[in-house]
């Protein structure tokens, strides 16, 4: 009993371990592997039509003959969708109908005053065709369909009167017909609804083609155009065809969410048509071509990145890392030589080696204030700069931070080196310094290029520190050092949270955090790499 | 041969022709040369111990003018933080429990995982699978905390809430987790080289006495790595204490003690969050400046203490191993 109990501890003890390890490789994979499947649709995607439209207009790319007969193309499948829909709307905007009534009304009036009659006459003409539009204007709001035909015949009885034949009167009968018309094949106890459904369908189709063609073109970047991409397409496309809903279904319980169809809302009316017409021609409509926009990585952004890529931020992210590893790589690597090559244990190495603990310990945010104070509000004053946040003091900063990782991956790569090298070169007769330079130097190399590498990824992953010291969500492409620039890390942060728009964009916000993640997974798995075909070497040696 | 000769005059190639007893002077002038160049070394290293110390000195200048107007008990026991309010209130105690909270809960999460992913490496693997997995736990100390912050706001924010019914996704429990996945590469780390640093004999030992793996591992390998092990789980609680963006995104950010303290659901605030969300909209030379930068010695009194700590138990793992 005891032995078996024993036997099975063991046994559970193993399989926990296991466990355990698997745990951390599934977190990594869970971690990573949504934010790289869809980040990765920032860069291949079914792109629409609009997408080159806006691709043209916005960064002068693309065929312009080849755009112009492919936009002609879609816009004559368009134009039967916008005929359908004014159609309809014609019958149900009575809002429109009932001031074109009185624009009529009032047309004729000045028609009439130009006209050579009698006053007598005039006041007739006048007092006839204000009881006509007042007509009208009874049938458009009624929602009794007798009330309708019946204000609607009484106006067609005027239809052959000789004085308003041939005058812009006459206008009066056609808009009462058509609207008969219309007010017969809709049910009418629905008509608010479709009045407010119409809007919804209105505002999709907008999403979808943009703006009309004919129609001013909107200030704002984002309305210019429709939905560029599939996925798009597809979320307007199915707020068209489906009117969402919420519904309780027992009381003191949260409302839950129905799809009705629209299609079936509208079923006996002209528009029916649309919804199928749309299925079955939106290919044609929009146009969709599997993409590859590898200038995602290159083109600046519209629109609180609505548009465009990251470019700006790569920039910006690059210039901050090169220009901190110009600081730390010397003074890591010459920290870590006189700590391998110089230094006896005595209280003053020992010290430098706490105050290196306790840098590595230092939280990032303290580093951002310490950028703040020492370098942004002291020492650019002294030396005459403009005390702003900048790419200088941002890499300046986060050069500080890496220090630390850089002083012990070159410490434990020097100290990898074999004493044997050593030996041989002083026993020739070499000094201390030209081993260190021309034997251990080298052969530590790989390792010290380990180091700078870590350090590097370290960099350009720190979002804290220059929080306040040279970052900002939006901003021009930096000029010089001395401007802030954009990051990778802090327009992460800043999609994540950020405002509506860059939830409209999934893609773009998982493509920025994904060419963040990914620059650094490269370099890190290069110096995982590199590493391990370091130390097989000098252990094979 | 084409004819060309190879000429070699007397110690050209060699360096030959330079005597090879040095005069005084000579002998001086190299000694002086290495004394100084390895002064200008030292002090080159010493930039580290300038950078340290001038990081204390510029935060706490900022602070100091906070720590003259308003009393350090009021900012450490009061749990009102309203900053921006008429009638300014600075108390920090419930931003200190925000961050201690998450941070135990992190521990709670990762010390468990950690331990055992340790043993697993050092004592029950082999060496192929060790070179696979080690590589992972790379990959999940190199992950930016921008982007863990990512996720937790936009993937595992709206799974929480839809799974479990939270009233929001962004909340305590939701940062502890990825803390710990972020602390978890530090203790692992850590634990495992102390782990395996004891040397097979203790285990042969143990071995040769009948115990099990088990046992082995639990009464003997454990206690006797123990300082390591302890290292490990404070410098993995450092990294949780001093993280900024995470924490930022995926706390919450409600300055509130968690009411019943166990309801790991609500909401919390914690320090470094509070510095990184106020410090850009908040003008220079006011109380409310001044108090963040005292948050920021508070960081930076808990940081370096927990590090002296680990100094301690790193050394004493040392010394142990030393004995043996």
């Amino acid at each position: 009993m005891r032995l078996s109990f024993r036997y099975i501890s063991d046994k559970a003890f193993t399989g926990l371990t296991a466990v355990s390890v698997v745990l951390l490789s599934l977190v990594l994979i869970v971690v990573l592997a949504p934010m790289i499947w869809r980040g990765s649709s920032a860069v291949v995607f079914k792109a629409t039509v609009e997408f080159r439209k806006m691709q043209m207009d916005l960064f002068n790319r693309g065929e312009p003959s080849e755009l112009q007969a492919e936009i002609a193309r879609t816009e004559s499948f368009r134009k039967e969708v916008y005929e359908t829909l004014d159609k309809f709307k014609k019958g149900i905007d009575t809002e429109s109908l009932s001031d074109q009534a009185r624009r009529i009304h009032r047309q004729f009036g000045s028609e009439l005053r130009l006209r050579n009659i009698t006053g007598d006459e005039y006041t007739q003409l006048r007092s006839l065709t204000r009881e006509l539009r007042d007509r009208l204007l009874t049938a458009f709001e009624s929602r009794d369909i007798a009330e309708i035909r019946e204000n609607i015949e009484y106006v067609s009885g005027y239809k052959n009167d000789p004085r308003l034949t041939d005058t812009s009167a006459s206008a009066l009968f056609e808009l009462g017909t058509n609207y008969l018309e219309s007010a017969q094949s809709i049910d009418l106890k629905q008509f608010e609804q479709y009045s407010e459904s119409i809007e919804e369908i209105e505002q999709s189709i907008r999403d979808l083609f943009g703006p009309r063609p004919g129609e001013p073109t909107p200030a704002g970047v984002r309305l210019r155009y429709g939905a560029t991409r599939w996925d798009q397409a597809a979320k307007c496309l199915d707020r068209l065809f489906w009117a969402q809903k919420w519904v309780e279904t027992e009381p003191a319980k949260p409302l839950i969410k129905i799809k009705l169809s629209r299609a079936h809302q509208f079923a006996g009316t002209e528009l029916e048509k649309l919804f199928e017409y749309m299925e079955q021609n939106v290919q044609k409509l929009l146009n969709p071509r599997l993409t590859f926009y590898w200038q995602y990585f290159i083109d600046d952004s519209f629109n609180s990145h609505y548009f465009g890529g990251v470019g700006p931020e790569i920039l910006g992210t690059v210039l901050i890392t090169l220009l901190g590893m110009l600081f730390v790589v010397p003074l890591g690597l010459i920290s870590a030589a006189y700590l391998v090559e110089c230094a006896s244990d005595n209280p003053a190495v020992r010290i430098i080696r706490m105050c290196i603990n306790t840098l590595a310990g230092v939280p990032s945010i303290v580093f951002g204030l310490f950028g703040l104070t020492f370098f942004i509000l002291y020492l650019f004053p002294l030396l005459g700069a403009e005390s702003k946040g900048c790419i200088l003091a941002a890499s300046l900063t986060l050069a500080v931070l890496t220090l630390p990782v850089m002083i012990r991956a070159s410490e434990e790569a020097i100290r990898a080196v074999p004493q044997t090298y050593k030996e041989a070169s002083l026993s020739l007769g070499a000094s201390g310094f030209r081993t260190f330079v021309t034997v251990t130097l080298p052969a530590a190399l790989p390792g010290i290029l380990t180091g700078v590498i870590l350090s590097l990824s370290r960099i350009a992953g720190e979002t804290a520190p220059i929080l306040f010291t040279g970052a900002v969500a939006l901003g021009p492409v930096p000029k010089s050092v001395f401007d802030p620039t954009r990051t990778l890390s802090y327009g992460s942060y800043d999609m994540a949270v950020g405002d509506r728009i860059s939830m409209m964009v999934p893609h773009n916000q998982y493509g920025m955090v994904v060419t963040l993640v990914i620059l650094i997974l490269c370099l890190n798995t290069l110096a995982i790499v590199l590493r391990t075909r370091v130390f097989k070497k000098l252990k094979g040696q | 041969m084409n004819g060309t000769k190879l000429i070699l005059t007397r110690g050209q190639a060699t360096g030959l022709n330079r005597p090879l007893a040095l005069t005084p002077g000579q002998d001086l002038k190299g000694y002086v040369a290495s004394l100084l160049g390895r002064a200008v070394l030292f002090l080159i290293t010493c930039t580290s111990v300038l950078a340290v110390l001038l990081i204390f000195f510029f935060v706490c200048r900022e602070a100091l003018p906070f720590l003259s107007k308003i009393s350090l008990s009021e900012f450490l026991i009061n749990t009102e933080w309203y900053p921006e309010a008429d009638n300014a209130r600075f108390g920090a105690l419930a931003l200190i429990a925000g961050s201690v909270y998450v941070t135990i809960a992190a521990l709670v999460f990762s010390v468990p995982v950690g331990i055992l992913s340790a043993v697993f490496l050092s004592d029950i693997v082999s060496f192929r699978i060790r070179a696979f997995v080690k590589p992972v736990i790379e990959l999940l100390a190199a992950i930016p905390s921008v982007a863990y912050g990512f996720f937790a706001v936009l993937v595992l924010a709206p799974w929480m809430q839809n799974k479990f019914g939270f009233s929001t996704g962004t909340n305590a429990l939701n940062a502890s987790l990825i803390l710990a996945v972020m602390a978890l590469p530090t203790i692992v780390s850590v634990a495992e080289d102390s782990i395996s640093a004891l040397g097979p004999e203790l285990r042969e030992a143990s071995y040769s006495l009948g115990a099990t793996r088990f046992e082995t591992i639990f009464r003997v390998v454990i206690p006797a790595a123990h300082s390591g092990i302890i290292a490990a789980i404070i410098l993995g609680m450092m990294r949780a204490v001093g993280e900024t963006m995470v924490v930022w995104m995926a706390s919450g950010n409600a300055a509130q003690i968690p009411r019943p303290w166990w309801d790991i659901s609500q909401s919390v605030r914690t320090i470094t969050a509070t510095i990184a969300g106020e410090m850009g909209e908040t003008p220079k030379e006011t109380p409310h400046y001044w108090a963040l930068f005292a948050l920021g010695v508070l960081l930076l009194i808990l940081t370096f203490s927990l590090n002296v700590v680990s100094e301690f138990f790193l050394s004493r793992a040392k010394r142990a191993l030393g004995k043996q």
